[in-house]
């Protein structure tokens, strides 16, 4: 009790103004791409991690229906597991980084559409067998091609794919990417050997063998020893998932010490678990989901750029976060990136509740004395319903009337989601700033759920997806953000914070700049104290 | 009394096939597929597609459920379609485990209540009658989450008793299953006890007004002996519906407990397939449940009637 801790105490702490270091090191090292060789960076934090012990996790996140396809994996539990068992091509490291992990580093033409990358020589999966380049060409045609695979979209680019030697891949873009080795990062891309296909049993070169899974129950991973290829990883002799879906019995459980790390505390609950002097609480800031009430642009009313505003201002996005979150998520500011993310438009002024300049739109929309529909449901967000309640009261004290059609959540995406004028939603975070902007919001993509067309944006991305200059593509992702801010239709008012809670034996569990439970790779990064 | 059983199963028979049509028709009718539900948001048309077709799911409704009835009726539940695993070697272990979770609470929950309702009757508006009908309202008045989480407060995270986690594996005994299964055990029969316990409570004291009743006590028999021997017999056929709905309850409406205590039952398997509308899941379940509803209502039939020495006599 009368020792602080170290990583959990609640706003500013070390784990922050560690992470904001890096996030200002790399800035000012500058954010160096193609070309460049990238070794694994060790995840230990300070002293050399111990060996041992049985890590008991207690997670949210997926049901008895999951399966470790990779083309199938969708939330958190299959993540662990599967980057527990399996290794993906790049991971990203310390500051949103792209750093080798089995694709060990690359490099591309001018052009930025002709890669190669080097796979790293001496890793063996659990069968025994050596990995080599046909292993890496056939675990990413698993994602290409006819595949129900999510990353079909974001590997379309990719025109050829062709082994120049037993450990080089050489794959050609339809057009150039600089940020190709950021795509190549997605948690679905993991790495299994070639014409593999016994997915209840994966074999990978990850730390961990399968032991036992029952999907929707538990998962028993056994460690691999001394064998495992990445320094100071792979520290538990085993590993025990526990389904536990419902965030009180999960909390319970840490408390008790039947379980030694949980996902997803509760922030409403999160700070009395900072003060129990058994636990260790890691926050990792705004990478989580972007919690958004979307606008139609191209029809209905919020056609007119002037209601998007009134809406924008009318949103009292510290209230939201104070009240519905505890305090426990990020500014939203009308952005699909985060402020971890590189190219991120730091400099553009935050937007804050202000109700005469919703008012001012709102009329000038020739909107006034009109009622505004928002549907809304737990289906899109658990908290979309609060969230919307007090957008509702805002708006009021704007002279706006909001009223809010709440639905069932069962169907949302299918039945709502892009097709009213005005809904709840959110975005994940996606691996690059061009993979972000054009999947949400270039004309033409799929998921442009807002319908906002806008040919310079399209140019401007296109344009800074090859720009090899990295200031000058600086400018033109800023350029690109400022157009969403000003004109597009989602609002965005918060990012979510995940917050991890561990035993304080448990260590090597720092927050990243990507997912919570260290990037879903505790089971490789953690050890006992 | 045989003619009556073969006709009640029958019907029972029946009811289970109507019941796998209208499960059917239900998830037909629910937004979204397998498909659409698997891949979540970010699924395009074209992987939509190619899942759809990779299950079969572009096939005609009638022509999938006919497929799936004759794979039943030759004791092929099929395999799941988010997982790959068949279904009976999913639903199996679960089905152990709700039974056992059910058995053991109703281990608790019948003697309990049936005894709690006989000594209330006995002592009508006495001090025991009063603090059950007040503790029983308690119990059916919260939630039964909210049952659990002060059980996990109190035995778990306060006095460190038993486990908050009802996760059972395989190489328990049976000592150490039963700890692990207390709290959940509690909770439902904290749950399922006031029902049963007013029912025969109050068959028993509606019973008290009739003649006959009337007529043993003037024969001098004290009010215990005139519960037990002469009304207990004549109300047996209502307790015992209400005994058996409950014990139904026990097994297919545990959901929620199943849930906080995390216990790996059928009825989460049920929920989490129906969200993914993996439908021979669903059915398997489905089958399940109505089967576990239909046998023990059947059940209660015969035994009431057993019971019943009027009942028994107009049947023979």
């Amino acid at each position: 009790m009368n020792q602080p801790k170290i990583t959990s105490m609640k706003a500013d702490d070390i784990q922050t103004a560690r992470r904001d270091f890096m996030v200002q090191a790399l800035k000012a090292a500058g954010f160096a791409v193609g070309g460049s060789f990238f070794p694994v960076s060790a995840f230990a934090q300070g002293p050399t991690p111990k060996r041992g012990g049985v890590l008991k996790l207690g997670l949210q996140g997926g049901s008895a229906s999951d399966s470790l396809d990779p083309r199938l994996i969708n939330d958190s539990i299959m993540m662990v597991a599967a980057y527990a068992l399996m290794n993906g091509l790049v991971q990203i490291g310390p500051g949103g980084k792209a750093e080798g992990e089995l694709l060990e580093s690359w490099e591309s033409d001018d052009t930025a559409k002709k890669w190669t990358f080097n796979v790293r020589k001496g890793i063996k999966f659990t069968s025994g067998k050596l990995l080599d380049a046909d292993d890496i060409i056939y675990s990413i045609n698993l994602h290409r091609g006819k595949t129900v695979s999510p990353d079909r979209g974001i590997l379309k680019p990719i025109q050829s794919m062709t082994k120049v030697g037993s450990h080089q891949i050489q794959i050609e873009l339809d057009a150039g990417n600089v940020d190709f080795p950021y795509v190549l990062s997605d948690y679905h891309l993991l790495v299994v050997p070639n014409g593999f296909t016994n997915w209840t049993k994966p074999d990978g070169t990850g730390a961990f063998e399968l032991e036992s899974f029952t999907p929707g129950v538990r998962i028993n991973l056994k460690g691999k020893g001394d064998g495992y290829w990445k320094p100071n990883c792979g520290n538990f002799d085993a590993v025990q998932i526990l389904y536990i879906n419902d965030t009180g019995t999960r909390t319970a459980a840490l408390r008790s010490g039947e379980i030694d790390g949980a996902n997803r505390l509760d922030p409403r609950t999160v700070d009395f678990l900072i003060r129990d002097p058994q636990l260790t609480v890691v926050r990792t800031r705004g990478t989580g989901s972007r919690f958004c009430f979307e606008m139609d642009t191209s029809s209905g009313p919020f056609k007119d750029p002037n209601l998007r505003l009134a809406m924008k201002y009318g949103i009292n996005r510290e209230q939201i976060i104070k009240t519905v979150f505890n305090g426990y998520a990020t500014l939203g500011n009308d952005d699909i990136l985060d402020p971890q993310m590189p190219f991120y438009d730091h400099a553009l002024p935050q937007r804050h509740y202000d109700p005469e300049k919703a008012k001012f739109y709102f009329a000038k929309a020739g909107a006034a004395g009109r009622n505004i529909e928002l549907v809304t449901s737990t289906g899109a967000y658990t908290q979309a319903v609060d969230c919307a309640e007090l957008f509702q009261q805002s708006l009021a004290s704007a002279g706006i009337k909001l009223n809010i059609k709440r639905v069932a959540g069962d169907g949302y995406w299918s039945t709502v989601w892009m097709k009213v004028p005005f809904c709840a939603s959110y975005w994940g975070r996606r691996p690059t700033a061009d993979i972000a902007l054009t999947t949400a919001l270039q004309s033409d993509s799929n998921y442009n759920d807002t319908h906002w067309k806008n040919p310079k944006f399209d140019q401007l991305l296109a344009q800074a997806r090859v720009e090899r200059d990295e200031a000058k593509r600086a400018q033109l992702y800023d350029e690109c953000q400022k157009m969403v801010y000003d004109d597009g239709g989602i609002l965005c008012f918060a990012i979510g914070d995940y917050l991890d809670g561990y035993s304080k034996r448990v260590l090597g569990n720092a927050p990243t700049a990507r997912y919570d439970m260290s990037d879903d790779r505790i089971c490789e990064t953690g050890w006992f104290a | 009394m045989f003619k009556a059983i073969v006709s009640r199963l029958a019907l029972g028979m029946v009811t289970l096939l109507a019941v796998t049509m209208l499960i059917f028709a239900a998830t037909e009718v629910l937004p979204g597929d397998v498909a659409t539900a698997v891949l979540g948001q970010g699924a395009t048309q074209a992987t939509v597609a190619q899942y759809r077709k990779q299950l079969g799911l572009d096939q005609p409704a009638p022509i999938r459920y006919w497929r799936w009835l004759s794979g039943t009726l030759h004791g092929n539940f099929g395999t799941s379609m988010t997982n790959q695993l068949p279904v009976a070697q999913e639903v199996a272990p679960r089905l152990r485990n709700t039974l056992f979770l059910a058995a053991f609470s109703a281990l608790i929950a019948v003697p309990l209540s049936i005894a709690l309702g006989l000594l209330s009757a006995i002592h009508e508006n006495g001090l025991i009658d009063r603090g059950t009908n007040v503790l029983a309202v308690f119990a059916i008045s919260f939630p039964d989450f909210f049952i659990a989480y002060i059980l996990i407060y109190i035995f778990s995270s306060r006095l460190g008793l038993f486990p908050s986690l009802a996760t059972l594996s395989s190489g328990m005994s049976l000592a150490q299953r039963i700890h692990h299964i207390i709290l959940p055990a509690v909770a439902l029969t904290a749950l399922v006890t006031a029902h049963m316990m007013r029912t025969t409570r109050n068959t028993i004291l509606s019973e008290m007004s009739k003649p006959y009743i009337e007529t043993a006590f003037l024969k001098g028999f004290g009010r215990i002996r005139v519960i037990v021997r002469h009304a207990l017999p004549n109300v047996w056929a209502p307790i015992i519906t209400v005994v058996a709905l409950n014990l139904a309850y026990l097994v297919v409406g545990v959901v929620v407990i199943e849930v906080v205590f995390v216990y790996p039952g059928i009825g989460q398997l049920m929920v989490d397939a129906v969200s993914k509308r993996d439908l021979p899941v669903v059915q398997a379940c489905g089958l399940i449940f109505s089967a576990v509803f239909v046998s023990l209502n059947t059940l209660s039939d015969m035994l009431a009637l057993y019971a019943n020495p009027r009942l028994r006599r107009g049947a023979r």
